[in-house]
């Protein structure tokens, strides 16, 4: 027996990428209505924490909150609670406090306002102080933060809560490659070859699982190749080397999109934590090695 | 407690991976009209032709290239009451060709910009004139977007910058000649 069902894939350009939303249903106007409110709760991450944007959560904090506790959005404490839990039992290598450093070598525009020079010896997460009733201070005017590397996920998980409450029995939400799938039908996901986007490295099947990779930005309107990871170190505050990228699966998206960047930094020693948050990972050396965790192996026996 | 596999891909895995092009189709135009103006009885066309004095202004406010005679546009109308513009405008790039529609309120503030097809690819064939010409004339084809051809893709993040900067010039454009 087919049940009746309606179907709808929608792409828009969000969070510095083109974000697709796809919803499965029992009748159209179901489906339209919950990409709709997908997307909407996309908007709402994306205005909340981007870096670049000065009505920004992330931009208030940057400008505001070593001088005085500064209110923030509940959906942007969140994802702050997140990050320092992350920064905590990564001993440091995730740290979405590195912004000065990444602003130093070009990876994100400076503000506009005074210039506090980068250093390297600048503070990281450890100076974000989380207070009761969503206010966050910054205990060092030096730090500055960038959300980047887990707001994405978040906005992805975000968006499939949001389709499930609005009656959608299986999707899809593709931030740019951080994605996050449900429902009880197998999707296949092609994983980009992070040396060259214009290969693939593998194909993964995926059933209500998220799969976030961190490889580069890249541009097919400008050239094939894309541009070194925009992911830094945090203990020497400069670009990682030695592998081109990573992709990790894990139960939220968030934790994945996260865990990319932990991946991609600590390498084989990140471990540990994949197995903490239940996440298994795939790593590409820039030598063309490639690596993955027994866990990925398990992933994809399980989702068969 | 997991451990690292190093990971041999299969010979014949790499060769069917290689140099993918990525089609996919999201909304014809009639499609798209509907998702940007859901309210909308009837768009009626109001295609632009661009006088010489119009590509400079455009050019001067967007700091970006005009590189088409004019664009196309449609005004939506619930009735006789204008509800706003859809505007489908497309950017190309070397590997790259993304249609989109830009839905704009009467005062010309960005209502909704939603990506009609998206094409990538690695031949070369971008560049090339004839394989250009699939796209001529596309947006009056009623193509429906279907659920095949369609990958899921991770890996290195797009950039969606060209679209922000063809939205950019969709404003200088409303600014010239719809305002």
């Amino acid at each position: 027996m087919t049940p009746a069902c309606a179907s709808a894939r929608r792409a828009r350009p969000l969070l510095g990428t083109f974000v697709e939303v796809a919803a499965y249903a029992a009748a159209r106007p179901v489906v339209d209505a919950a990409i709709e409110e997908a997307f909407q709760a996309l908007a709402e991450v994306h205005g909340l924490m981007s870096f670049h944007e000065r009505p920004s959560d992330v931009s208030r904090l940057n400008r505001e909150a070593a001088d005085h506790p500064v209110p923030v959005h509940p959906l942007t404490y969140r994802v702050l609670e997140a990050a320092l839990e992350l920064h905590r039992r990564s001993a440091g290598v995730f740290d979405v406090g590195v912004a000065p450093a990444m602003e130093m070598l070009g990876l994100l525009p400076r503000d506009g306002g005074m210039e506090k020079p980068a250093e390297t010896s600048a503070p990281g997460s450890e100076s974000i102080e989380l207070l009761p009733e969503c206010r966050v201070r910054f205990r060092d005017p030096g730090i500055r933060i960038d959300l980047g590397g887990i707001a994405k996920g978040f906005a992805v998980d975000l968006a499939v809560a949001t389709l499930r409450r609005r009656g959608i029995w299986q999707g899809l939400v593709n931030a740019g490659g951080d994605l996050a799938v449900f429902g009880p039908g197998l999707q296949t996901i092609h994983v980009r070859d992070p040396r060259d986007p214009s290969r693939l490295v593998c194909e993964v099947a995926v059933r209500g699982e998220a799969l976030a990779s961190t490889g580069g930005r890249f541009d097919p309107c400008r050239a094939a190749r894309s541009g070194g990871l925009a992911v830094i170190d945090p203990r020497r505050r400069r670009p990682i080397d030695g592998i081109a990228g990573a992709t990790v699966r894990a139960p939220s998206c968030l934790i994945a999109d996260a865990l990319t960047k932990v991946v991609v930094i600590a390498g084989e020693s990140a471990i540990t934590l994949l197995d903490h948050y239940d996440a298994s990972a795939l790593f590409v050396s820039r030598d063309g090695d490639v690596r993955v965790t027994s866990s990925w192996r398990e992933a994809e026996r399980r989702a068969a | 407690m997991s451990h690292w596999i190093r990971w041999t891909v299969p010979p014949a895995i790499i060769a069917s991976l290689a140099t993918p092009s990525i089609a996919m189709q999201y909304l014809s135009v009639e499609q798209a009209q509907k998702a940007v103006f859901p309210d909308a009885t009837q768009f009626v066309i109001a295609h632009i032709v661009y006088t010489p004095a119009q590509v400079a202004a455009i050019e001067k406010q967007s700091g970006q290239k005009v590189r088409t005679r004019g664009e196309q546009v449609w005004r939506a109308q619930a009735g006789a009451q204008l509800l706003g513009f859809f505007i489908v405008d497309y950017v190309i790039g070397k590997h790259l060709v993304i249609d989109y529609a830009v839905g704009l309120l009467p005062d010309g503030r960005v209502k909704q910009v939603e990506i009609m097809e998206y094409r990538e690819s690695y031949g070369g064939e971008v560049a090339n004139r004839d394989w250009l010409a699939q796209f001529a004339g596309k947006t009056s084809r009623d193509r429906l977007a279907v659920d095949t051809d369609i990958r899921n893709i991770s890996g290195a993040t797009l950039s969606s910058q060209h679209v922000t900067e063809g939205v950019k010039r969709i404003l200088a454009i409303y600014d010239t000649c719809l305002r």
